[in-house]
């Protein structure tokens, strides 16, 4: 705090913490990446501009902005903590106490149950497992399968697991909202609804609807939910496009 | 000699002779200690299995590698259904002894290393010198009419009487008369599920008749052999990941096409027992 007698103008109290304003952080115009694209371009700058304008007020303000980030964690944080730690064991002790155990009767070996499934958030990578309808018997190899059905089945995880983490890198995302990208975000209405299909397929013997059509269901569906939002989305730009210059225009009025 | 001079400069050699006695020590004792932990804690890895030929029900769809072992039967006094389990012998292989227990049935080598999968490896009634009798005794809760058979109860001839009529309701009657027995599980230990069926096809697929006169000669001697007044079994593990199926056991499987065939609920795999055929398999090694 030495600078303290030097300094005229306002200034935060954090000088010399190496604590740095949020607003000495976020890049000048220049420095954002450069939209290309003429929609996602527009939208940016409009949020830009508006974000620019908001923090030149706050600088004009005499409000003194202070850096106090948090809580000291001895004693502050510590109580708190300390609260919640005794609340939740209390409620753990409670709940044993007045709960009586339940222990069921040993499985039967001699027995399987007739429903058998995961967990139901496992439910998509079960029924990866359970493509062997898509298996091609090769008539190259005599009619005989490149890889038995279960290899097959794992390899599809690899295979799904592996577009989810190329996703990213194939579209770095320049877009904050699917009317900016209506492909991309298409893509990834398709990855849902996959993830979807693929559950109920996997729970195919509980599932009311005739096998072969389930097995088509679960591959055309994603796309079929992925043409239908990139038509929507494609049809919505230009009411989106309208809208934001309305409410940009109402908020700040031309000069 | 001052503080800061160096007793043993690196053109001596000393302190990377040094640093090579201790770290090879260090890694020595290192992999010493982890052998002797790993030593210690496992158990050692157990004999008699190996590449095994064998009889099964043939797998036909679904996902699991291979069919389900056939276990060769026979009728003892008269009346009781009884798995046949060949007489323990030790023989020295590869100079370790081995307790085997294998037989000549119709002509195959029946071994009781055809159960040797899916863990029952480790079951104490798959010893081959195991303290157990050979009966199949019934086990309720998969089919009704086993309701009235009291648990534990050895499987009889006379109660498969209607076994040329019975159905369930589930695909076409007359197949046969399934019953979920288990096998050398007598006592506290681990239970070896078997299924047990009398089917008037069993006759037949003997005979060659009809659609079974593609069967091989050494099929179907060794079904001659390892069946009885229309009665077969066989280990009631699905070769997948372990389920116990069952035949005509579950609504379910019509829709798979298995109403008329042993069903694994777990992953629709489907069993076909009117199709004998020779597999192999890697039998696992049974505990010691």
């Amino acid at each position: 705090m030495t600078d303290d007698t030097d300094t005229t103008d306002e200034r935060t109290d954090g000088g010399e913490t190496g604590i740095v304003p949020p607003d000495d952080e976020t890049p000048a115009w220049s420095e954002r990446k450069a939209r290309k694209q003429g929609l996602s371009r527009l939208t940016y700058e409009y949020f830009e501009r508006a974000r620019r304008e908001d923090q030149d007020l706050r600088q004009q303000s005499s409000y003194v902005e202070r850096d106090v980030l948090g809580f000291p964690a001895w004693p502050h944080e510590m109580v708190r903590n300390l609260a919640l730690t005794s609340f939740f064991v209390g409620m753990i002790i409670i709940l044993s106490a007045t709960l009586p155990p339940h222990i069921d009767a040993p499985a039967n070996p001699s027995s399987t149950p007739e429903v058998i499934l995961p967990d139901w958030y496992l439910y998509w990578s079960f029924g990866l497992l359970k493509l062997g309808f898509l298996n091609p018997e090769l008539s190259l190899l005599g009619g005989e399968k490149l890889m038995t059905d279960r290899t097959y089945g794992v390899l599809a995880n690899l295979v799904v697991v592996g577009i989810v983490a190329i996703v990213p890198f194939l579209n770095k995302g320049s877009a904050r909202r699917p009317v900016e990208q209506p492909f991309w975000a298409s893509v990834g209405v398709a990855g849902v609804v996959f993830s979807f299909t693929i559950a109920v397929l996997s729970i195919k013997n509980l599932v009311p609807i005739e096998e072969g059509l389930l097995n088509d269901l679960t591959f055309l569906l994603p796309i079929v939910a992925g043409f239908i939002s990139y038509a929507v989305l494609k049809s919505m730009r230009e009411g989106y496009m309208f809208n934001l210059n309305r409410r940009y225009y109402r908020l700040r009025p031309p000069k | 000699m001052s503080a800061d001079e160096d007793k043993y400069p690196s053109e001596s050699g000393r302190r990377r002779f040094v640093k090579g006695v201790v770290g090879s020590a260090a890694l020595g004792s290192v992999a010493t200690g982890t052998a002797a932990t790993i030593e210690m804690a496992t158990s050692a890895a157990g004999a008699g299995g190996g590449i095994t030929e064998y009889f099964a029900i043939e797998n036909t769809d679904g996902p699991a590698p291979r069919g389900m072992p056939i276990v060769p039967i026979e009728i003892r006094n008269d009346n009781e259904i009884h798995g046949v389990w060949p007489e323990p012998e030790t023989r020295t292989i590869q100079g370790q002894e081995v307790t085997v227990a294998e037989t000549d049935i119709g002509g195959t080598t029946y071994s009781t290393t055809w159960y040797q999968y899916c863990g029952v490896q480790t079951y104490e009634g798959i010893q081959p010198d195991a303290d157990q009798d050979n009966a199949f005794r019934s086990t309720g809760g998969t089919y009704d009419w086993q309701d009235d058979v009291d648990d534990g109860s050895v499987m009889t001839l006379d109660m498969f009487d209607d076994y040329e009529q019975w159905g369930n309701g589930i695909g076409r009657d007359g197949l046969g008369k399934p019953a979920v027995a288990n096998w050398r599980s007598e006592g506290d230990v681990q239970t070896i599920p078997v299924q047990v069926l009398r089917s008037p096809e069993v006759s037949k697929m003997i005979d060659g008749e009809g659609k079974y006169s593609s069967l091989s000669g050494d099929t179907r001697s060794f079904l001659e052999a390892a069946t009885q007044d229309d009665v077969m079994a066989w280990l009631n593990k699905c070769t997948h990941f372990c389920c116990v199926p069952g035949f005509k056991a579950f609504g379910g499987s019509a829709r798979f096409g298995g109403e008329d065939s042993v069903y694994c609920q777990c992953h629709q795999s489907i069993y076909d027992p009117f199709s004998p055929v020779k597999r192999t398999f890697t039998a696992l090694p049974r505990s010691e």
